[in-house]
């Protein structure tokens, strides 16, 4: 149902039929089941894996979009926030002032 | 008695033949065949006087005050894995738990359960490694025991080891001593023991770099020992159950609270990966060769660099610290800052799907 | 880990778990319908960091949860017979039965084995002819496809003493059962990754429109939970109702078409039990007629079998977003990881194991701190 960890092609081959892989997982390897995917993808590539087997190709750009992205977002959050504090704070000094 | 192929009607004389080459029952009868075992298998490789006199039990000095005494059985599957077997495991096992309750580790015993039919190949590799761990330790095996049972039992062979170890009175780790306060150092990575073996089991099948991290940590503690003494408050190896079983364990004896920070706990990247694929928490994963250490605030930055005066304990770090607050209870704050109870399993971790 | 790690940024997690509680004006109530999702979600501590912003409600994602007790005692039933294998996922072992679970029945002797995949169950087929296999064939239609390769994989390989005992839920029948209840409190949802990864997103497209919700098809990393939360938020305070795909490294509109074709070669749509809930019409998949040899039920003749359930376990209200494990009596008390009542307090995905191992200390379950 959900874990599914990305993995990197180190090779193909065909088993009796069954399109398989060796793929790496941050340096665990283990066969798995390609033939899902197995048009979509060549050595080199990431997929996601379920119990043995590929359920569908990273898109590696599409990764990194998303993570970079979101670091920007977060680093204008911290801006924002930032600013959000300066006024809050400004602004309770101008409530003492008054 | 069987038809021998190729030559009809000659039959084969069923008389016991000696297989050359593995253990048979005969061989735990107390008779001839026991005798060669232990001549010719176990005494070249574990004999000092001790163990070569013979007897019924074996005579030594021991020290004028207490002793530590641990024993363990060890049933590991597979037998021989990526850095180690069951042999040194045995020993560096039992040597461990010794001198995490402050004994200097002088003797053991060795209980041999064999399996009629294991290979006299594997029987020697395992006895090579435990007489190699014991000597690199100082320890003499100074009484043993051989019994054989039927094909089908003991998957090859158990081994049970006991340790005894000599105490100094100042230095008494305990895992009642924790205080809030205390720092918690680990020595190394963790998660490397279980992953291996599990990496070798069948049904689990992957491919992995990983070796157990078995090793005997009695210079790690000499290191601590010397450098803050009896301030070593707690000394604790996190075998089967992993870091969170242990420090469980420490906080419910001590009556404390443990709070641990995530991104200070070291685990390599493949032990990861391989969690990762199997859905399997590093922090409950049995280690062989690392350990934990509860200090003082004041002493800790002395007991990390003893501990990194060693190559063993190169990567320690302190992993959190003790406190008054929910007692009994580990925490965990995480990289994202949020926090969570690091509880006992009630088993095994199991591999999930989801 | 490349592509996984990336997602456990901690700076970054900060960053969107602020942008969560500045848009969300009032506090908005999601639900996640998977156990890896809610996995992170309590291990992460998520709830307690978004300060009001955003109630998670934990959904029946978790097919070891949902798997009806009778398909756990057949379960044991074969796995108590002596020429049978009983390959299964780790978390079914602890799942309590009518009367005891897989691993008791292992301690009895019966042959019981964890595989990671299924075909690591056919090969064990091989490798024991004399010997019937019998594979635990449990999950959403993420694992499906796998199940289904195994079966079609049995035959094109004349593997004859290789079976599976089905037991497979789908997810959208179970989200508009939730969204269709009459107290009803879920205003989003985050759907399951991997679900989607197989199906893509199209089946939740006429859910979100006839109950106008919003739904992000969300990975597992806290980045992406928290991502999908914000994308859920952003929704609901815009009056949106779309199915939105946050896990856009993964997940493809169509989702993968030879793992769809495959699974309704091998499978078909059935009416199935869910445990603590009840029946949902059309929300499980059983082994076609043509596949029926390797039907565990057909081979074995499994009959329908009594099943009692302990009456203090509240497993559907607690699936069902209805109560927090917490709120159930028998949580921490009769009810724990090591005596379970029920399968939510088994699987490491349940609701309660969740919260019995991850927030016991913390305020919401403050009474369940150290003795």
């Amino acid at each position: 149902m959900c874990l599914g960890i990305p993995g990197r092609i180190l090779e193909i081959h065909d088993d009796r039929g069954l399109a398989m892989g060796r793929v790496d997982f941050g340096g665990v390897r283990r066969e798995v089941c390609l033939a899902y995917v197995a048009d979509q993808v060549r050595p080199g590539d990431y997929v996601v894996v379920h119990v043995g087997f590929a359920i569908s190709r990273v898109d590696e750009a599409e990764a990194q979009r998303t993570f970079e992205a979101l670091k920007e977002m977060s680093q204008l959050e911290e801006l924002e926030w930032m600013r959000e504090v300066a006024e809050r704070s400004l602004a309770a000094q101008e409530d003492r002032a008054s | 008695m069987r038809e021998q192929p190729g030559a009809p009607g000659t039959l084969i004389c069923p008389a016991p033949h000696p297989a050359a080459d593995r253990i048979q029952l005969g061989h735990g009868s107390g008779g001839k065949l026991s005798a060669a075992l232990l001549r010719d298998r176990f005494l070249p490789l574990l004999g000092n006087e001790v163990l070569c006199q013979g007897g019924d039990a074996a005579v030594v000095p021991a020290g004028p005050g207490q002793i530590a005494v641990s024993t363990d059985t060890f049933v590991v599957q597979p037998i021989e894995f990526p850095g180690g077997n069951i042999g040194s495991l045995a020993v560096h096992g039992t040597l461990n738990d010794v001198a995490m309750m402050g004994g200097r580790p002088q003797y053991l015993t060795a209980g041999f359960i064999l399996e009629e039919g294991l290979r006299f190949e594997v029987l020697d590799r395992v006895v090579e490694a435990m007489a190699r761990s014991a000597r690199e330790a100082g320890v003499q095996v100074i009484a043993g025991d051989t019994k054989v049972v039927e094909r089908g039992k003991a998957d090859g062979l158990y081994i049970n080891t006991t340790g005894v170890g000599l105490i100094e009175p100042e230095f008494r780790p305990a895992p009642d001593r924790a205080r809030p306060g205390d720092q918690v150092l680990l020595s190394g990575p963790i998660g490397r023991h279980g992953m291996a073996i599990m990496a070798a089991r069948e049904g689990l099948a992957f491919e992995t770099e990983i070796s157990s991290d078995s090793a005997c940590l009695v210079p790690l503690v000499e290191a601590l020992r010397s450098a803050i003494g009896d301030d070593v408050r707690v000394l604790r190896d996190p075998t089967r159950g992993g870091v969170a079983s242990a420090l469980n364990e420490i906080a419910v004896a001590s009556g404390v609270g443990v709070e641990l920070e995530e991104r200070a706990i070291p685990v390599p990247g493949p032990v990861l990966a391989a969690c990762e694929m199997l859905g399997l928490d590093p922090l409950y994963v049995a280690n062989e060769g690392v350990l934990l250490a509860i200090v003082p605030a004041a002493r800790a930055a002395a007991a990390l660099a003893a501990l990194h005066s060693h190559p063993l304990g190169s990567r320690s770090v302190f992993i959190g610290r003790v406190v008054a607050q929910h007692r009994g209870l580990v925490s965990l704050s995480t990289t994202i800052g949020g926090s969570r109870v690091v509880d006992t399993l009630p088993g095994d971790q199991l591999p999930r799907i989801c | 880990m490349k592509y996984l790690s990336e997602y456990r940024d901690g700076e970054v997690a900060r960053g969107l778990i602020q942008r969560i509680r500045r848009a969300a004006t009032r506090p908005w109530v999601l639900m996640e319908v998977c156990g890896g999702q809610t996995h992170t979600i309590v291990r992460q501590g998520l709830t307690e960091l978004l300060g009001g912003a955003v109630e998670m409600i934990h959904g029946p994602g978790c097919p070891v949860c949902v798997t009806p007790l009778e398909q756990i005692d057949k379960a044991l039933r074969l796995a108590a017979d002596s020429n049978v294998i009983f390959t299964s996922f780790g978390d079914m072992l602890r799942v309590p039965g009518s009367e005891c679970d897989l691993l008791q029945v292992r301690a009895r002797g019966g042959q019981v084995r964890v595989v990671y995949s299924p075909l690591d169950a056919l090969d064990l087929a091989v490798k024991h002819p004399d010997k019937q296999v019998v594979f635990f064939a449990v999950g959403f239609e993420t694992t499906a496809p796998a199940n289904a390769m195994a079966v079609w994989r049995a035959r094109q390989l004349g593997i004859r003493n290789f079976s599976m005992l089905v037991s497979h839920v789908t997810v959208p029948p179970a989200m508009e059962a939730i969204l269709s209840a009459p107290d009803n409190r879920v205003q989003g949802f985050l759907a399951a990754g991997h679900v989607c990864t197989v199906m893509g997103w199209t089946e939740y497209e006429p859910i979100a429109e006839r109950y106008r919700v919003p739904i992000i098809v969300t990975g597992f990393e806290p980045l992406d939970i928290l991502e999908g939360m914000l994308l859920a938020v952003r929704q609901l305070e815009e009056g949106r109702h779309e199915v939105e795909n946050q896990y856009l490294r993964a997940v493809r509109r169509q989702g993968t078409p030879a793992a769809r074709e495959l699974v309704s070669r091998v499978f078909r749509l059935v009416d199935r039990k869910w445990r603590g809930i009840g029946e949902i019409p059309g929300s499980g998949l059983a082994l076609r007629e043509e596949f029926a040899d390797f039907d565990a039920e057909y081979r074995f003749g499994l009959e329908a079998m009594q099943v009692s359930e302990p009456v203090e376990c509240r497993a559907g209200d607690v699936l069902k977003g209805r109560l927090k494990p917490v709120q159930c009596p028998a949580f921490g008390k009769v009810c724990t990881p090591e005596h379970p009542l029920g399968a939510p307090m088994v699987s490491s995905e349940g609701a309660c194991a969740a919260y019995y191992n991850y927030g016991r200390f913390r305020g919401e379950s403050a009474e369940m701190a150290a003795p």
